[in-house]
């Protein structure tokens, strides 16, 4: 976009920002050179761990005390902001540049109204009164399509929705005019179907106002609908920028490469189409129903009724051996839900038939089910023990399942079979990235070699550079212990069938 | 671990605490082979002396030396301390981490049980105890601990009841591990940290308490030179010298701050946010 004459609107020029470390110095940028004229939307995108938020809050003058600058300089609309002194930033931020963050329940205040956090941004910047604030306030919500303004007003954070909590961002971040806005993944904590909608926003009111704007994303397929040019970040460094058709046209980093063959396609299938028929499928799940919450004491006692939360309701369906099921559904959909169900974590209502047994409660579940049904969870920081080496993770189902002799030939081997050196039995999960981590966990479920296991998401909190290769991981394994796989995100890429979960 | 340390040092609260924790703990360990004096020999004829080169700081009221029987009693009082809180931690630590893991209607019952406990004061409650079990050392030690527990539990619970969300412990409930091995093996490793922070600020606590039963009479028992028990002797003749007094309640309040400094500083260092 070098035919605007006229200086952008957000330029960094060659800056760098270094942490410091009680164990050294570590580099997050590297000479970022980055502009953006007026009207223009630039897509930045990079893996977690990359710099993408330390430079959005470099640019809003928000650093941690061990953060140093040594070098470079921040131009909005040609003043260096390095330069300004607290006060002079402060009256800058929310008024000539302002942010959009990931998770709207985070980001707004929950003991105060909406309302109230939408006109104190009005009246500390646009010096309104509190009654104008309050007016114009429900003018920018109906603006961002919500449909009862003056009702949305009074309500609380935990009142509204995670869409209309990031319209509500998004009216205040739109709400002086600003110059530049800054968006840190405005839509990854949201629902593909919400998301969406909040993309169509972003456009529209991007294209009204004439804003500058940053979008920051891991999501390369995401970006390239909004952005005019993009820049791909590394390490803190930019890799690569442009315009969007010729960077994925003609990517010139291997990076980039990467990252855009990691973008998912629905037609490009991993295995083949042929549906699995036999007459005993593995599992079969008839009505089952989960309720969260249980009654109160004093509710048994004078016999009130009382509402439960319903997780699942009624869910029904089968799975054959060797067959691969996905489960697709918008979060809170109760896909987790079931998975936990069928894994013993939850209370259920109805039957789970398996391998010819019926299980009613989870007291039927005994030893040999825990053994052939195994769950690999979403995060993988989360489903590993922080304060046990991975050697010790990985025994524990074979002292539970199997002969506990030669734990450490066998927990090598198992790392082996994943692709790990076997040398990491000796490291604790953290020391580990966070692909390695989750092929431990895989590791860890198919130990007992079971005859079901479900995947709970296993590589949304994964990048997309390493989504690819613990799919392909698992369907070799899939291939080589022939458990079906059930609950999966990828999807389209994966399964044969896939019924789609609402509650 | 030497990370660790240095993050601890940087911190004045933790640089000071563990500065005073080393000298306390010195004291602990060669304080009866440095003492000049026999700190039980009475001598009729050096009463109620100040300090002097002969005695560092002074007589008591038996012409015993000040200096001898703190350097001998902080064993007494320190150790006993250190070891009640412990007592005391792992019991809390125990039932918090189970209440957590059970959940439901047996978490609702250890807890009100626990608030019922925590709502008698605990001077009173390790009155109450020593006076059940008889005043003795060692009832002492346990009325101290047991007095401990239910702040401990509750502490432990609520940190407890966070790492019983994650997902690691959720995989070891799919797979089917014992409760035991869950709360021992899974939970507890997880929920040590802030632990070890309250259990250092609790340590001052447990010297302050055990000086206070000492001093009413229901710890140590004379002659043994447990500070608290020294402060307790030295009210009636404080009017003659001051120091048999001062010395004790100093030494009990810079084991006091001591402990409590660096349990300001690990629970910086041990948050790695800040």
């Amino acid at each position: 976009m070098t035919t605007t004459p006229d200086t952008p609107v957000l330029a960094i020029e060659n800056y760098s920002l270094d942490y410091h470390t009680a164990s050294g110095v570590f580099h997050a940028l590297k000479n970022i050179d980055l502009a953006i004229h007026r009207g223009e939307i630039l897509g930045l995108v990079g893996e977690s761990g990359s710099g993408k938020t330390s430079l959005a809050w470099s640019i809003m003058r928000y650093l941690p005390k061990n953060a140093r600058e040594p070098g470079g300089r921040i131009l909005l609309s040609g003043e260096n902001l390095l330069q300004k002194t607290d006060a002079e930033i402060e009256a800058f931020r929310g008024r000539r540049i302002s942010m959009v963050f990931q998770d709207p329940s985070t980001s707004l205040n929950p003991t105060l109204s909406l309302g109230t956090q939408l006109a104190e941004v009005l009246v500390r910047h646009r010096g309104l009164t509190r009654q104008q604030a309050w007016k114009e306030g429900e003018a920018m919500l109906a603006h961002v399509g919500l449909k009862t303004p003056a009702a949305m007003m009074n309500r609380m954070p935990h009142e509204a929705s995670g869409g209309e909590k990031q319209r509500v961002v998004i009216a205040s971040a739109f709400a002086c005019n600003p110059e530049c806005i800054i968006f840190d993944e405005p839509t990854t904590a949201l629902d593909v179907i919400t998301a969406r909608q909040i993309l169509d926003l972003f456009v529209e009111l991007q294209a009204e106002t004439g804003v500058a704007s940053l979008y920051i994303s891991h999501d390369l397929a995401l970006v390239s609908r909004t952005a005019s040019r993009v820049a791909v970040i590394r390490r803190g460094d930019i890799v690569e920028q442009g315009a969007v058709r010729s960077i994925f046209a003609n990517p010139q980093q291997d990076y980039t490469r990467e990252l855009i063959a990691a973008v998912p396609d629905p037609s490009h299938r991993l295995v083949g189409d042929a549906l699995a028929t036999t007459d005993q499928p593995l599992v079969r799940v008839e009505n089952v129903s989960v309720h969260y919450g249980r009654k109160p004491f004093l509710a048994a006692l004078t016999g009130r009724k009382t509402e439960r939360v319903a997780g699942n309701n009624a869910v029904s369906l089968s799975v054959n051996p060797g067959e691969i099921l996905g489960i697709v559904g918008e979060s809170g959909s109760g896909k987790s839900t079931l998975a936990k169900a069928m894994t013993g974590l939850n209370r259920f209502e109805g039957q789970i038939w398996f391998d010819g047994r019926e299980i009613r409660n989870l007291g039927d579940m005994d030893n040999a089910y825990r053994k052939d049904v195994q769950i690999i969870f979403q995060h993988p920081d989360a489903s590993l023990n922080p304060r046990q080496k991975i050697g010790e993770i990985l025994s524990r189902p074979l002292k539970l399942f199997g002969d506990a002799s030669n734990l450490d030939q066998k927990v090598g081997d198992m790392l082996e079979q994943v692709r790990l050196p076997r040398t990491h039995a000796q490291r604790y999960p953290h020391q580990l990235s966070g692909g390695e981590k989750q092929r431990v966990a895989i590791a860890r479920a198919f130990a007992s070699k079971p005859k079901l296991v479900i995947c709970d998401e296993i590589t949304s909190a994964l990048d997309v550079s390493v989504q690819a290769s613990i799919v392909q991981l698992l369907l070799e394994l899939q291939k080589a212990v022939a458990p079906p796989t059930c609950s999966s995100p990828t999807t389209s890429t994966l399964s044969a069938r896939s019924p789609t979960g609402s509650p | 671990m030497t990370d660790f340390i240095k993050r601890l040092l940087r911190t004045p609260q933790g640089a000071i605490g563990m500065v005073l924790v080393l000298l306390v703990l010195l004291v602990v360990l060669f304080g009866p082979m440095l003492a000049p004096h026999d700190p039980e020999a009475l001598s009729p004829l050096t009463r109620y002396k100040g300090p002097s080169l002969a005695f560092w700081l002074g007589t008591d009221q038996y012409g015993r030396d000040i200096f001898s029987r703190l350097l001998i009693g902080a064993r007494a009082t320190v150790v006993m301390a250190v070891l009640a809180t412990i007592a005391g931690t792992l019991i809390g630590a125990l039932i918090g981490t189970a209440s957590a893991f059970l959940g439901g209607r047996a978490d609702e019952l250890i807890m009100r049980t626990i608030d019922a406990v925590m709502s008698i004061p605990s001077l009173l409650f390790a009155l109450l105890v020593v006076n059940l079990l008889g005043s003795s050392t060692i009832n002492a030690l346990i009325a101290v601990a047991i007095a401990f527990a239910p702040g401990m539990a509750r502490i432990t619970r609520s940190v407890a009841l966070s790492v019983r969300k994650q997902d690691y412990v959720n995989a070891a409930i799919a797979r089917g591990e014992s409760s035991g091995y869950i709360i021992f093996r899974e939970m507890l490793p997880n929920v040590i940290a802030p632990i070890i922070v309250e259990m250092t600020i609790r340590v001052s606590f447990a010297v302050m308490l055990f000086a206070t039963l000492s001093f009413l009479g229901l710890g140590a028992q004379p002659p043994a030179a447990e500070w608290g028990l020294m402060v307790s002797e030295a009210r009636r003749y404080m009017h003659l010298s001051a120091g048999i007094l001062i010395w004790p309640s100093t030494a009990i309040a810079i084991v006091a701050v001591g402990f409590n400094l660096l349990g300001d500083g690990l629970r910086d260092a041990l948050n790695p946010r800040t």
